[in-house]
Formats: structure tokens, C-alpha cells, sequence
């Protein structure tokens, strides 16, 4: 059966990039104040939290952060819960914030995600970012982030013929959708011939086909079907959601062509909400590398297994095309600040579905589909959106 | 050695230039790196046992763009190879220059080894046959 009880019915996000002068608590209280005061929300309706922060021990030496963002955030006293699933961390306190809602024990909550990232060198958080991977068994030898998506792309150009060209397009698609997005880390469109400079930061992986680091942050208001008119005309319901782990180490993996957790999560979300992949209008996927939006573009079944490449070399996956991917800019160009990701996921598709994303507005924009992954893809959720009165 | 086996002694064994894998007592399943219960028949009954150091290569990278602790290192190899036991394992590759990641043959045979840093600790390699 279809959720029929939770609503998003406010969304939005500080600009993600070098926030330089900003802290984690002011960029997210930021964020808190637009999906709620400045929405006309008023804050004592918040009867709890659900934050997404991965590790601001090491990036901001600050642990505990729900109580803490929310004090500053003018939200507290309530329930604050912090969820960690390295990348996929805000889309994971997304789906606790339904499942309370679902289940009748609260009425409005927030869902919010937040990291500071620039305030150490890009050394100290490629470490940090490490630490999502297993640190006895991969990161001990020197394997990065951009190394385990490295391996993917080479699996996948060995098996399926992908090239570093198609990565590459993925990227200049990416800057262009991120061009008119003033949200955006990058609004500056690409050649295909600058994304494929070759300074290479995981071979065949290159500068450009890596998300940068990044600081932002972002919030959701999510409340019942009996409250929402309380609060917008135009609600987005999520109809599914769907949540599956995998094997941390990539070398556990049977097929490293594709991650098993976005098929699993993405048939559950699929099921829940009665729907198929053809029923998708657009997609917001994990792109963190475009070989990533490529996997991804297969694993939530737009694609065929091996035909990702080719959807984005036929423009299938633009702004324009048949079966949008990423409208504002994934996190490639938008930037990807972890903790923050897939909460900014679902208010990219909020905005699409009621038709607020301006130069970027899709054009058909009933159903969409958010993939939010963590780490080596060892988690992964998913969610199923529709406009209400789609 | 103690007769269980513990992920120390498995990463004490690669320093000690003494691979060895867990082995599930219940269905024979050959699992490393370690793993407290078996992907074939879930038992968390292990034990030890040595590997040919025989396997394939699977897939691969260059790391350019390392953490501090390995920074000196870059480029280097990363890689994927499936043991002839049937396990995979990630580990340095060595044999093959870090400029020149298109000639990597995959698929191709490789034998275990070990790659020592600096400091004198062994990372698990292969090398070409």
C-alpha cells in the first residue's frame, strides 16, 4: 500500500559551497528558519526532530550534534536524534521522520542535514570522508572515496564499453543544470574538453568527475495529511521508501558493475508506493562521481544494466530530456556537503514537483525518485514523491 | 595462534608476511577478509587456513589523490583480485606502472606479496605471475 500520511509541505537549503566565516550551527539554523518561519511555519508546531550530520568529530571536533544545532536553531527541547549513514545520512533521518509520522506519533517534524567541511585541508577530509569506507580492511591500504568509485568505473568500462568521455558528460551535464541554480557550489557550465583535463585524482577517475567539498546545509518540514493544509495548497507526499544495506568492503561484492542496496531499496520504494521506474517524471540520484550517476541511472531501473552511458550521451538524462537526472545539478556541481545531501535530495524534488525550480524546472513533474547512498554503497535509501494532486 | 580466529591476528599475519584466511568449520567456504559469519551457510564457526596465492585480477585504480598518510606513496595501485579459493580481497598491485593504467591486463593471473612502506608496514599486494 502507498503511504498516504506524510507530506512535505516546506523545503529549502543555504547555498552549499566555502561557506567561509559560517558554522555547522548557523549554517543549519539557516536553513531551519527558511522551511519554517519564512514559510509561515511557526516553529512551536515542530513536535520533533531528525537531523543528518557524518562526522563533525573529525571535520568540526563536535559531537552530539541534534541537541546542540537545535538549541541554536531556536528548536529546543524537543526529540532531536542525529542520523548516520555516512553520504546517505540525511535521507536516513528522511525516512525515520516518515516512519514517526506513519505511525501516528507525531503530527509535524523536521528533517534536517548540515556539514562543514572546508574548515580542514582537503587531506584531513578525504580522511574523514575515508572513514565511511572499512578503515582495517580497505582504507588501511590506501583506498579513497574517489579509489572505490574508480574501481566501479573500471568494472563498468571493462563490462559495458563506458568510457571516460561518458563520465565526462555526466559532468558537463551537471554544470549546465548547476549554471542557473544560484543554490549551486558551481554555476559555471563546462567544455567536454575542460571535464576531461587529465588530473586525475583515482585513474580513470578525474578532477572533474568528483562532487567537491562542501559546506551547506538543509530542512524539510514533514507533517499528516489532516495538518498539511494548515500549511500549503500544493503538498508532496512520499508514497515509499525503501532502505537496504551492503557489504562495506567492495571487495565482498560479487558485481562492482552496480550497487546492490540502490536495487534493493529502489524495488521496496517502487512496491510500497505501487509504481514502477516508467512511472518516474525525473530522478535526483547520489552522483558524489558521475560514474555514480551512471550506476545509479541503471540500479534505479531507468536504464538497463550497461545503458546509462548511452542514456546520457543521447541527452535521455537532461534537464530536457525524456528522463531527467540531477535538474539542478546533483551533487557534482551543487557540491556535497554529507550530511546535508540527501535532505537537499528531497528539496530539489519538492521544488520540481510544485513547480518552483524556475530556469530549471522539468517539465513533466507529477513523480519523482530520490537515491541517496552511503559511503562504499553500503547503505542506501530511497523515496518515492508525488505532487498530492498529481 | 589461538584456535578462533581474530581480525588481529589476521592483520598481524599480513605484517608478519603470513597471509591466512578464516575458513568456515561448518560448509568450507574460504572468506577473507575476515568475516564473523559465513556468506555461505551463516555459521560464525571459523578457522584459519592458508590460501595458494593464486588469483585473478578483478578491477583496480590508481589513487593520485591520497590521505596524508599515504601521500608519499601516490600514484599507487589499488586492486580487486579473486583468490583461486573464491574470495576477493583489496590490495596493492605491484609489477605495473602508476602512468600507465591502460596496459593493466585484467582478468590476468597474479600471486600474493606484500608492499612495504616507509615506516616498515606491510600492506597485502599482488604482483604479475
Amino acid at each position: 500500500m502507498p503511504l498516504n500520511n506524510t507530506n512535505i509541505v516546506s523545503a529549502a537549503q543555504t547555498k552549499f559551497g566555502a561557506l567561509e566565516g559560517v558554522s555547522l550551527r548557523e549554517m543549519f539554523a539557516e536553513a531551519v528558519d527558511k522551511a519554517t518561519v519564512d514559510a509561515g511555519i511557526p516553529k512551536k508546531d515542530i513536535q520533533a526532530a531528525f537531523i543528518g550530520t557524518f562526522i563533525p568529530e573529525m571535520l568540526v571536533h563536535q559531537g552530539h550534534t541534534a541537541p546542540l544545532l537545535l538549541d541554536f536553531a531556536g528548536l529546543k527541547g524537543i526529540p532531536a536524534t542525529r542520523h548516520e549513514d555516512a553520504c546517505a545520512s540525511g535521507a536516513t533521518a528522511l525516512r525515520a521522520a516518515v516512519m514517526a509520522i506513519e505511525s501516528g506519533m507525531y503530527d509535524t517534524v523536521l528533517v534536517a542535514g548540515a556539514e562543514k567541511m572546508t574548515s580542514v585541508s582537503t587531506n584531513k577530509a578525504t580522511e574523514a570522508l575515508a572513514a565511511a569506507a572499512d578503515d582495517q580492511f580497505e582504507s588501511s591500504i590506501g583506498l579513497t572515496f574517489p579509489g572505490v568509485f574508480g574501481i566501479a568505473a573500471v568494472a563498468h568500462m571493462q563490462k559495458y564499453g563506458t568510457t571516460e568521455e561518458d563520465m565526462a558528460l555526466v559532468a558537463v551535464k551537471a554544470h549546465k543544470n548547476a549554471s542557473t541554480n544560484p543554490l549551486a557550489q558551481f554555476q559555471k557550465e563546462i567544455t567536454l574538453e575542460k571535464a576531461m583535463t587529465p588530473r586525475y585524482i583515482a585513474w580513470p577517475l578525474k578532477l572533474f568527475d568528483c562532487s567537491p567539498i562542501s559546506d551547506g546545509a538543509a530542512a524539510l518540514v514533514l507533517t499528516s495529511t489532516e495538518k498539511a493544509k494548515q500549511y500549503t495548497d500544493l503538498p508532496v507526499k512520499i508514497t515509499g521508501t525503501g532502505q537496504a544495506s551492503a557489504s562495506m568492503n567492495l571487495c565482498d561484492r560479487a558485481d562492482l558493475t552496480s550497487f546492490h542496496a540502490s536495487v534493493d531499496a529502489s524495488r521496496q520504494a517502487y512496491k510500497m508506493a505501487g509504481l514502477e521506474a516508467k512511472d518516474m517524471d525525473f530522478a535526483v540520484v547520489h552522483d558524489c562521481f558521475t560514474i555514480a550517476e551512471i550506476i545509479a541511472s541503471e540500479d534505479i531501473g531507468f536504464f538497463k544494466p550497461g545503458e546509462g552511458a548511452k542514456a546520457v550521451r543521447e541527452g535521455t538524462t537532461s534537464r530536457d530530456g525524456d528522463k531527467p537526472i540531477n535538474p539542478m545539478g546533483g551533487l557534482k556541481a551543487v557540491g556535497h556537503p554529507v550530511g546535508a545531501t540527501g535532505v537537499k535530495q528531497a528539496v530539489v524534488v519538492y521544488r520540481e514537483l510544485i513547480g518552483d525550480a524556475g530556469p530549471n524546472q522539468v517539465s513533466n513533474h507529477d513523480t519523482a525518485i530520490m537515491h541517496n547512498f552511503g559511503g562504499t554503497g553500503a547503505s542506501c535509501v530511497v523515496n518515492i514523491l508525488r505532487r498530492a494532486d498529481a | 595462534m589461538s584456535e578462533k580466529p581474530t581480525v588481529e591476528e589476521y592483520l598481524q599475519n599480513i605484517q608478519n608476511g603470513q597471509f591466512k584466511a578464516y575458513k568456515c568449520v561448518e560448509c568450507g567456504m574460504v572468506i577473507a577478509p575476515p568475516s564473523g559469519s559465513c556468506y555461505g551457510c551463516g555459521s560464525s564457526k571459523m578457522e584459519w587456513t592458508n590460501v595458494s596465492g593464486k588469483g585473478t585480477l578483478v578491477s583496480f585504480t590508481v589513487i593520485h589523490v591520497a590521505p596524508d598518510e599515504f601521500a608519499e606513496e601516490a600514484p599507487y595501485y589499488i586492486a580487486i583480485v579473486e583468490l583461486e579459493e573464491g574470495t576477493r580481497v583489496s590490495a596493492r598491485l605491484l609489477g605495473f606502472d602508476p602512468l600507465k593504467p591502460e596496459e593493466v591486463p585484467l582478468g590476468s593471473v597474479v600471486i600474493l606479496d606484500y608492499e612495504i612502506n616507509k615506516t616498515g608496514k606491510k600492506y597485502l599486494a599482488f604482483k604479475p605471475a
